[in-house]
């Protein structure tokens, strides 16, 4: 551990993943059976799908539905589960959203899960007398020395929180030239110094990646050769499309050939990784139905197997 | 920098989005320089285009009776407002259905239709931790009962048949000069059902909390009282 990560109270991630295998969203509107096959290994959850937000005044809880859930656990019968937030932001620098917490303390208590993820970024900033405000839409955090104390700090607690390992996921984003460090850099410094110091871990979105390197001109190859590697869990491929010249993570397609390119080009260089995860939104993925699911899920699976062999 | 940047993107065309923020000159010069990339655009873009469809989720048959001129304008109006941005949809549908309430013609079919979508949402919002009440209370003559708070009565300007049908495709009914009175509880099966004509007296009766005994006293049977107040349309109060 280094001095640094020691300042941040970092645990130390001596913590074990068994590897999966391939994994899909759990979404109520597929047909059951999808999650029934052998081709999958895991289910993503993401929690906030089964459940509703109540306020009261300024108080916000996020509880979860009974009948949701219960389904859930259901038709993803025995899969083991990993967790992917959506509403913590957990860079927001006035504050994350405890309210997610507390309902993941109750979805632990009825579900536990081998890991759990979130976006590194924010979504809400604060607005009149206390209230907190949603930007609408999930924004890159500024690759400073502030964002990673904010955010390491928040990694470590969450990490103690659950028990097991916790993720940050590298987000898509259209802004060049945000503020940035210079002994950050770049997003991907960002992403390196928070998991060091904080002994969190990273979810490689792969088709995240590929939108900036086609946006922002860069090289994926390259920027996977600066990522922290062997903090890398679970891997993320996805489909996107293009609006207004900009290539987006739209999640309503697709495996891009780019992105199985890049698949195959990380797996082979970490052992860390537990799981690769076909995304997509919930409308797009009846849409594409079973079929196209189970042919990304196959083409997953054999690269996986090829990396992974036994 | 983060609520700059925060206030930027939720309202790119009010007039001093940053007023108020100590930020100095190369900060302001670096943010002003970024709201004018074709990225800050297109995150702009991409944003209104989640609220308006968090939005219009939230008020799909509201908004099919509308032209689509109208539709865009009402989803542009609430997205310019701030609407739209939280993703939790219960919170952000009962909002949304009452700002577009006040905004569709009375009467209308379409205002008939976003009741029944408010009603709906709330009643299905009750019934979540819906238990049926003591009915013992009943004969409690200073008990108090009020409207129930997922509850509503909603008045249909033509047979609900007709609406239904209009939903799914036929042409829209007349305005009728006559009400239909439709109940939504969140202990009733089906979240909803047509209202009788005591149940209707008794509901406007209950827009203030009443003792049993003063409705005793005006007449209305015990029978609706107890109906109502089993599915959740009536409740004890304080």
């Amino acid at each position: 551990m280094s001095d640094r990560s020691a300042a941040l109270g970092s645990i130390d991630s001596g913590m074990v993943v068994q590897p999966l295998g391939i994994g899909l969203p759990y979404f109520a509107s597929l047909p059951s059976e999808l999650y029934a096959r052998e081709l999958l290994n895991f289910v993503e959850i993401t929690p906030e799908t089964l459940c509703r937000e109540r306020r009261d005044g300024t108080r916000v809880a996020i509880e979860l539905l009974p009948d949701k859930l219960e389904r859930a656990r259901q038709v993803c019968g025995a899969l083991p589960v990993a967790v992917h937030g959506v509403e913590l932001s957990i860079g927001s620098a006035h504050g994350w959203n405890a309210a997610y917490l507390e309902m993941l303390d109750a979805f632990q208590a009825y579900w536990p899960f081998r890991w759990h993820s979130e976006h590194l970024g924010f979504q809400t900033i604060p607005g009149e007398g206390g209230a907190t405000l949603n930007v609408g839409i999930p924004l890159p955090q500024p690759a400073t020395e502030e964002s990673v104390r904010i955010v390491g700090e928040r990694s470590t607690a969450i990490q103690r929180r659950y028990g097991v390992p916790f993720l940050l996921e590298n987000a898509a984003h259209y802004l060049a030239d945000l503020p940035a460090d210079p002994e950050i850099g770049d997003e991907i410094g960002l992403m390196r110094e928070i998991t060091e110091r904080s002994g969190c871990f990273q979810l490689l979105d792969l088709h995240n990646l590929h939108c900036n390197a086609v946006n922002h001109h860069i090289d994926p190859f390259d920027a996977i050769g600066r990522m922290p590697l062997s903090r890398v869990v679970e891997i993320h491929v996805a489909g996107g499309s293009w609006h207004d010249g900009f290539l987006m993570d739209a999640h309503d397609g697709r495996v891009p050939e780019r992105v199985w390119d890049l698949l195959e080009y990380t797996l082979p260089l970490t052992q860390s990784v537990a799981g690769v995860v076909f995304e997509m939104l919930d409308e797009h993925a009846v849409r594409l139905g079973v079929q196209a699911i189970t042919e990304e899920l196959i083409r997953a699976r054999d690269i996986w197997r090829s990396c992974r062999p036994g | 920098m983060q609520l700059a940047l925060g206030r930027l993107i939720r309202a790119p065309t009010r007039e001093d989005p940053l007023g108020g923020l100590r930020l100095d000159t190369a900060e302001r010069a670096r943010l002003a320089a970024l709201a004018d990339s074709p990225g800050f655009r297109c995150t702009v873009k991409a944003q209104r285009s989640w609220c308006a469809g968090r939005a219009a989720k939230s008020a799909q048959l509201t908004l099919s009776l509308r032209p689509a001129e109208e539709r865009q304008r009402l989803l542009d109006d609430w997205v310019n407002s701030g609407g739209g941005t939280p993703s939790f949809f219960t919170a952000e549908a009962a909002a949304f259905l009452e700002f577009l309430a006040e905004r569709l013609p009375c009467p209308s079919h379409a205002l008939t239709v976003c009741r029944v979508e408010q009603a709906t949402l709330r009643a299905r919002d009750g019934a979540i931790r819906f238990a049926v009440p003591d009915r013992s209370w009943l004969d409690a003559p200073d008990r108090v009962l009020r409207a129930g708070r997922y509850a509503a009565l909603v008045p249909f300007r033509a047979a609900p048949h007709l609406l239904l049908a209009a939903l799914e495709g036929q042409p829209l009914p007349p305005i009728s000069p006559t009400i239909t009175p439709v109940l939504f509880g969140p202990g009733l099966p089906g979240l909803s059902r047509l209202a009788t004509g005591e149940e209707m007296a008794l509901w406007e009766r209950l827009r203030a909390p009443q003792a049993l005994s003063a409705l005793w006293r005006e007449g209305h049977p015990r029978e609706a009282i107890a109906t109502l107040v089993m599915a959740g349309v009536a409740e004890y109060g304080e």
